[in-house]
């Protein structure tokens, strides 16, 4: 079964035939090409496929595409600036070095990103509590808290 | 991924009909556990229904009791003020509740319809005396919440029903001046994980007399339970460290808890005690809310 959605990607207004069994994670990495969002457990557990669906965190391989019709998306590729600078989440983590592989940092920074516009200033239960649906096996949490930290404040000051 | 029809009705009517023309298609709320269910090829239905553009399972409306809407994800639930003031307890369980990314998606309605004994949002609301509002294009029936639950993975509801809200009585609200205080506990392997055991416990009191006590345990018996021995124990009585006691070894024999790859049969009987004693201490001195 084939079905049309119409949704907002990172800013830009887009249209596609995709088959209803689809998971806006395969939308995403196999139509779009947008491998930034990365799969791991494929089972809602281990957060590194997580997006944002109408500014809330969502795990994009239980996410059904044809739900995604008339929703607001924004991946990791989304926020880099015009002159694909990175932001200022992404920056704090690799100035952390709360980057090792790489394979769960999308999924944790947007987890970030939703938790900051939602709450600027977070103590650190609840920078714990908004990761953790989001498994690191380099084991970086110290580090990824520091990053989260430093992100609110550098946030804060270009405000 | 295997492959299914994904069908969006805007109205009950409409799911109703869809149901009726495809009788094998399965209603499917947020579907954080269906999805990963036909990953692992568990379930394998042609044709999903997904209730949540229908707009008759949306809202949160309190006059008197509280209704909420079926599809109301667990996100939107911790954050209504009404439920955060007046049924606190409810918000507590539902904030243990998985992930940030699982509550954003995750529904009420969904969280109940699995009928599984560790749902996080099952015992509060059993202890708040909940009543569910079931609904197929023959009629409209209220249950007590307790009565949904039949078996691991099954309700008592038709195949052509849905649960369309769940309704809190007024007189459970933790008002000034109600005596009425409530607290949810849970014990999971990790933060995030499912429960190893849980326990609700509401109870009301005038002076120092408990007059209603309701209980309600997880993830240790076939369905979430009302220990209702343990309640009638209770009532009536002023609330002692001996009493407490009693109750917690009595809540420890009223369940019925399975070994499996969580925990052990002996560990969630035990710590259906350990949380008994421990929220009946802390309701005890506590001040009302």
């Amino acid at each position: 079964m084939k079905t049309e959605i119409s949704f907002t990607l990172n800013g830009s207004e887009i249209t596609l035939t995709v088959e209803a069994h689809r998971r806006l994670l395969d939308v995403l990495r196999e139509d779009l090409g947008l491998t930034g969002t990365k799969e791991g457990c494929g089972e809602g557990e281990c957060g590194a496929c997580t997006v944002l669906v109408n500014g809330r965190a969502v795990n994009a391989c239980l996410y059904p595409a044809p739900e995604i019709d008339g929703k607001q998306v924004l991946t990791i590729e989304g926020l880099v600036g015009p002159q694909n600078e990175l932001s200022i989440i992404q920056k704090a983590f690799t100035e952390c070095g709360a980057i090792q592989c790489g394979f769960c940092s999308p999924g944790m920074i947007m987890s970030t990103k939703a938790l900051l516009d939602e709450n600027p200033d977070p103590t650190d239960e609840e920078i714990r509590e908004a990761l953790l649906g989001n498994l690191c096996r380099c084991t970086g949490y110290v580090q990824i808290l520091e990053a989260v930290r430093r992100a609110a404040e550098k946030l804060e000051e270009s405000r | 991924m295997r492959r299914f029809a994904y069908l969006k009705p805007g109205s009950l009517a409409e799911a109703f009909r869809l149901k009726e023309d495809m009788p094998d298609a399965r209603f499917v709320g947020g579907g954080t556990d269906i999805m990963v269910q036909i990953k692992n090829r568990v379930a394998s239905p042609s044709t999903l229904i997904s209730l949540r553009s229908v707009p008759e399972l949306q809202g949160i409306e309190a006059r008197g009791a509280v209704r909420i809407g079926a599809i109301t994800s667990i996100t939107d639930l911790i954050k209504n003020d009404i439920l955060r003031s007046r049924y606190p307890v409810l918000v507590q369980a539902a904030r243990r509740l998985g992930s940030a990314q699982i509550r954003n998606v995750a529904t009420l309605g969904g969280n109940l319809c699995n009928c599984s004994p560790c749902a996080d949002t099952a015992t509060p609301l059993l202890v708040l005396e909940a009543r569910a509002v079931l609904q197929n294009p023959r009629g409209t029936r209220e249950i007590p919440l307790s009565e949904l639950f039949k078996q691991p993975g099954e309700t008592c509801m038709d195949s052509d029903e849905i649960l369309v809200q769940v309704m809190i009585p007024a007189f459970n609200a933790a008002r000034k001046g109600s005596g009425v205080r409530a607290v949810f506990s849970k014990k999971g392997r990790v933060k995030m994980d499912l429960a190893v055991a849980s326990l609700s416990v509401l109870i009301q009191t005038e002076g120092d007399k408990v007059t209603k006590a309701r209980l309600a345990a997880g993830s240790v018996a076939p369905v979430p339970l009302r220990l209702t021995q343990v309640e009638e124990m209770i009532e009536g009585k002023t609330l002692s460290g001996k009493l407490i006691g009693e109750a917690a070894r009595l809540a420890e024999e009223s369940v019925a808890p399975i070994t499996d790859i969580r925990s052990t049969a002996e560990y969630r009987r035990h710590m259906v005690g350990v949380f008994t004693r421990r929220a009946l201490e802390s309701l005890w001195t506590r001040s009302e809310a």
